[in-house]
């Protein structure tokens, strides 16, 4: 077993070594492809950053001072609810203050100036509302109608903040996830033409082992290790260069005015983490299946 | 040992490479196949060994079907038999010793047998002390003994030789003669294709002719013709 192992390294190693020019032009571009990816991911939870007030269908934001007493929290939702044929009264959602403190901190990640000025003493609460109704018109005269209550110190329309963003953050998504998909089809292609490059150079070997009994899987290991080691190597790239990227665009974030709103475009380093990790595994799962393929085709005479 | 069934085998739709052909070939056994270029030894080889599969009729090899055999299996058929061919095969990266040691290392023997084994069967080739020449470095005849102990180091039941002796001056081609009898001696079967006169009429063992993929001849004790 141990003898088999250090075949498939050896072997692995050799090769690897063997193709440098074809191996450095997959592990490129599965880094290119990996780092779209990995953007894509970024771009969309910034976006999401910037949209979590809003979502689940919620329009109208109704902020509650954060002094209003009790009673006028229940006047400012029965007074909500007293319309059901504009409002869906069964999504009315409440969160109180400790609630929508949590929110905050996401939504201030960027921006720890505005997050360290509020507490969640002074931070007001907020009835979130989605409506039934298509016509705005009527949210908006609804709108007019909830400001004047009493403890109400604002009311959002989604329309106001949320379309514009909404509409543009669906555009980029679509747009990287279509190029990364075509990168990633590319890099399957490249390690699939690199590993079969390196099968040809070695089919007389092939040959000699499939003639002395070597099974199909302990010829085609050593190239799917090989694989799976430029896709690892590509994803890596890729970490290295998403990292840059981020640090620059939070950088660049941090000079804005707090409170402009771009500052929740910031992503925590933990979701990072959690992309970097993902494009590691797609990588190595990538580069083993292409040359999984790649081999068994070879194999197969 | 080995039995063939009414096999027939063509290239394609038109070109039959083997044609209604049924022997056996006892354990211990010594048979050439002779025939000009194109009669079909070497197809006939290569369905015993099923680098081909036959369209008719059955091959048995130790028992086994080997036409209806899957392919997970046909490794473990290949190891209970060593090829030798005209061209050697050997790989010209790797020194005599580990192009011998490659068949072992291929079928995860462990290192430490390895070992042991490579010297010996090298020891009986005759090429003891040339175990770290590359292949360019050594004679054809010499070549052909690596191919050989590439073979026969894992002790198969079957030795398959497809014109061992096919590029080889006719002395050299003696001794290659005298090492597989030598490994007949042992107990192998050897199944070898030849149009070499010399060797066949000089061995005097069981010769079976094809022409144009038709036995025609299967003969104890014969010569060339």
């Amino acid at each position: 077993m141990i003898a088999r192992i250090a075949y498939a390294f050896r072997e692995m190693w050799a090769s690897f070594r063997r193709n440098l020019t074809l191996t450095a032009a997959a592990i490129l571009t599965s880094a290119i492809a990996l780092l779209l990816v990995g953007t894509t991911f970024l771009i969309q939870r910034a976006f999401e950053n910037l949209l979590v007030q809003w979502r689940g269908d919620v329009e109208m934001i109704v902020f509650v001072r954060s002094d209003a007493t009790p009673e006028q929290i229940t006047l400012i939702g029965d007074t909500i609810k007293s319309a059901p044929t504009i409002i869906d009264v069964e999504k009315l959602q409440y969160l109180d203050k400790i609630q929508t403190y949590e929110e905050a901190k996401r939504i201030f990640a960027g921006d720890p100036v505005t997050l360290s000025l509020l507490t969640p003493e002074n931070i007001p609460s907020q009835y979130k509302v989605v409506p039934i109704t298509d016509d705005p018109a009527l949210v908006r005269s609804l709108s007019e109608q909830y400001r004047s209550l009493p403890g109400v110190e604002d009311v959002a329309l989604a329309e106001d903040e949320f379309q514009v963003i909404s509409t543009l953050s669906r555009f980029v998504r679509t747009v990287t996830l279509v190029m990364s998909l075509v990168l990633l089809v590319v890099a399957v292609g490249l390690i699939w033409n690199t590993i079969r490059t390196a099968m040809f150079a070695r089919r007389r070997e092939i040959e000699v082992m499939k003639l002395v009994g070597a099974t199909n899987w302990f010829i085609r290991i050593p190239f799917m290790l090989e694989g799976l080691l430029q896709g690892l190597l590509g994803a890596v790239v890729s970490c290295g260069g998403l990292w840059v990227l981020n640090s620059a665009w939070n950088n660049g974030v941090a000079g804005f005015k707090p409170g402009t709103g771009i500052s929740s475009l910031v992503v925590p380093s933990s979701y990072l983490s959690s992309v970097m990790v993902i494009l590691l595994v797609v990588g190595a799962v990538v580069g083993a299946v292409g040359s999984a393929i790649a081999a068994s085709r070879f194999l197969d005479v | 040992m080995i039995r063939l069934d009414n096999v027939t085998k063509k290239y394609g739709s038109e070109t039959v490479a083997v044609r209604d052909a049924t022997f056996d070939v006892a354990k211990g056994d010594f048979v050439f196949l002779v025939g000009p270029s194109g009669s079909g030894k070497s197809t006939i080889l290569r369905l015993i060994n099923r680098q081909e599969v036959a369209d008719r009729g059955d091959v048995w090899v130790a028992g086994r079907n080997v036409n209806e055999m899957p392919d997970s299996r046909v490794p473990y058929l290949r190891r209970s038999m060593g090829n030798v061919f005209q061209d050697y095969k050997l790989l010209t990266n790797k020194t005599v010793f580990e192009n011998v040691a490659f068949a072992l290392e291929v079928i995860g023997k462990p290192r430490h047998m390895v070992a042991r084994q490579v010297p010996i069967v090298l020891d009986l080739v005759g090429l003891a002390g040339k175990e770290d020449r590359f292949p360019h470095q050594l004679s054809g005849g010499e070549q052909q003994r690596v191919s050989i102990a590439r073979a026969f180091v894992n002790r198969p039941l079957i030795l398959l030789a497809d014109e061992p002796t096919g590029n080889l001056d006719p002395a050299t081609g003696e001794g290659i003669m005298a090492l597989l009898d030598e490994i007949n001696q042992t107990g192998t079967t050897v199944v070898m294709a030849t149009h070499d006169h010399r060797v066949v009429n000089a061995m005097r063992r069981r010769v079976i002719q094809l022409d144009r993929g038709v036995i025609v001849r299967d003969q104890e004790r014969g010569v060339y013709e």
